[in-house]
């Protein structure tokens, strides 16, 4: 069985936020300004967290990490939603129809990773902005939660293309957005179920860890960095 | 007070309140049942008038046109696309008989202007679906999903759209995949 996974080698990442600013314009992230930023209301999927040494197994040095959803095993989340508007499907995609989400923001609180957001307002793009949205990916309505999808609108394009063409999907078909973008090549995406890709080798590696793992989350977005 | 007189005058706020309480719920179930049925789909779907009366029948069976003549993409692509004014200037730059819809297309054609079909079937922006996935891979039928439009004379003014159910209830049947991320995003 697939299960897509990500890793994310803190060694090579220059928080440059590339991977920020992908993600906003892939997953139509509304333009925020400077007053809703400060209120902590701005939308974004991906963002730079600072991680503390503890999290990371003591490793020193580590500062600033690119945070998405950590598409757990065990997702709190998916726990305590009182409508299903957030499942885990067949394939570990931590998933979040907006259509059911009836805001309350449970899930919000019981994620430890607080990349769940609240959306507090309707999106609006100023011309000509509103040309560069991505029809593939819908436009949330105001009052819901929201959060990285790990793109799976393009496994939905992939998966639909190589159907069609009557053959198996290739592993770099489908790609989110972020990793797609990283100028330091720090971000690796795959089927962590397959030995033989690139993301499970990386996750095999010593340097390896998950952030708060004792919670038993099973985080499948996998860090990469060297101890002392 | 005697005990019979003591249990009486506790009964009568009791009683007192059953009437009221009773009425609040007949007029919240009377409203609810109204919100329902006003918002339900078949008050909410306004019939849909098309510009010109279009005739499935006349161009699929006499004219022998394929779907994919004027739906290009119906077993190719995601989206099977509505053909615009170049496709009915193929054979409407002059009139083929003397049916007044067709004349009224003649003179719009003429005018350089093409019909504005309204949307019949569509889904919300939250939902993926792929043609070429149910046709061409599936090898569905186009009636399974969108009845006899292709044998219809005039256009359906209110379509059977396919609603959340019917998209499940054939793909578990059929075992494909029911998560909420294979259809929304
Ligand atoms: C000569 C061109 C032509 C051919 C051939 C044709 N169609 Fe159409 N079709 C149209 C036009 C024009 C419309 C828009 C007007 C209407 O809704 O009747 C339309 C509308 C439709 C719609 C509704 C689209 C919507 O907005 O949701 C469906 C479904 C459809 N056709 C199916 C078929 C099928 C199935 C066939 C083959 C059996 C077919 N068509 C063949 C021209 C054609
Ligand atoms: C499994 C169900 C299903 C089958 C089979 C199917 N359709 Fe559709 N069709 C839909 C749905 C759902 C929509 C609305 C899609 C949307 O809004 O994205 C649609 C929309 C359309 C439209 C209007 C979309 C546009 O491009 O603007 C046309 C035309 C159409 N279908 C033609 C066909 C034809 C021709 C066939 C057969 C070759 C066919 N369909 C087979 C479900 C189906
Ligand atoms: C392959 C040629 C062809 C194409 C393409 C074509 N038509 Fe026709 N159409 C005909 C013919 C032939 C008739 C029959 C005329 C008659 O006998 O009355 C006809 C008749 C009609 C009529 C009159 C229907 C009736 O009930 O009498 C309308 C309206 C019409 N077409 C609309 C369209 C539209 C809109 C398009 C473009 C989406 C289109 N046609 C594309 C060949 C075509
Ligand atoms: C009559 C049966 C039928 C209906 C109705 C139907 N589907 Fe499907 N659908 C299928 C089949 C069969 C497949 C698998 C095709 C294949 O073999 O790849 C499929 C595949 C899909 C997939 C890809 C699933 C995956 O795991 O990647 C999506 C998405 C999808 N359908 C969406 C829809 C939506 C949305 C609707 C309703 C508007 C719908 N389908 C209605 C039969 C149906
Ligand atoms: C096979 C495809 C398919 C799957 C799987 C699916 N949906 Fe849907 N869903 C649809 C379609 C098509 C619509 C739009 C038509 C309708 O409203 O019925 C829809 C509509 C909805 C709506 C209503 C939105 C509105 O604005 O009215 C909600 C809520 C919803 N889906 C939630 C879910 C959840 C939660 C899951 C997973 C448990 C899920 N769906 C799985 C196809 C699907």
């Amino acid at each position: 069985m697939t299960r897509w996974g990500m890793v994310i080698d803190l060694d090579r990442c220059t928080a440059c936020q590339a991977c920020v600013v992908a993600c906003r314009v892939e997953n139509n992230a509304p333009p925020s300004g400077p007053e809703f930023a400060h209120q902590g209301r701005d939308i974004s999927w991906i963002r730079l967290g600072s991680i503390k040494h503890e999290e990371a197994g003591n490793r020193p040095g580590l500062s600033l990490a690119p945070l998405p959803c950590m598409h757990c095993e065990n997702p709190p989340c998916v726990h305590v939603c009182p409508t299903h508007a957030t499942t885990i499907d067949e394939e570990g995609m931590v998933a979040q129809v907006p259509a059911r989400c009836i805001g309350c923001r449970y899930c919000t609180t019981a994620c430890p990773y607080t990349v769940r957001q609240f959306n507090w307002r309707l999106g609006q793009w100023p011309a000509p902005l509103d040309q560069g949205r991505n029809p593939d990916v819908s436009i949330r309505p105001r009052g819901v939660v929201e959060k990285c999808t790990f793109c799976a609108h393009r496994l939905q394009r992939a998966r639909d293309r190589a159907r069609y063409e009557g053959r198996e999907l290739e592993p770099d078909e489908y790609v989110p957005a972020c990793v797609e973008s990283c100028p330091a090549e720090a971000m690796f995406f795959g089927d962590l179920d397959d030995p033989h890709s690139e993301v499970a080798r990386q996750a095999a590696s010593p340097r390896a860890f998950r952030l708060m793992e004792e919670l038993g989350t099973r985080p499948k977005v996998i860090y990469l960095s060297k101890g002392e | 007070m005697p005990e019979s007189n003591r249990r009486a005058s506790k009964e009568q706020p009791g009683s007192g309140f059953l009437a009221p309480c009773l009425a609040t719920g007949l007029l919240f179930f009377v409203a609810g049942g109204a919100y329902g049925f006003l918002t339900g789909d078949n008050f909410r779907r306004q019939p849909i008038e098309q510009p010109i009366a279009f005739n499935h029948r006349l161009h699929v069976e006499e004219q022998g046109l394929d779907c994919e003549d004027c739906h290009p993409g119906c077993r190719s692509e995601v989206k099977p696309g509505i053909p615009d004014a170049d496709t009915c200037l193929m054979c409407h730059a002059e009139a083929q008989g003397d049916s007044g819809e067709e004349a009224r297309l003649v003179a719009m054609l003429a005018r350089g202007e093409s019909p504005a079909w309204r949307p019949l079937f569509r889904q919300p922006p939250h939902v993926f679906f792929s043609h070429r996935r149910h046709t061409a891979v599936a090898e569905l039928d186009c009636g399974e999903c969108h009845g006899d439009i292709g044998s219809s004379t005039t256009p359906p003014r209110l379509p059977d759209k396919l609603r959340m159910d019917d998209c499940r209830d054939c793909h578990l049947e059929r075992g494909v995949s029911v998560s909420c991320s294979a259809c929304h995003r």
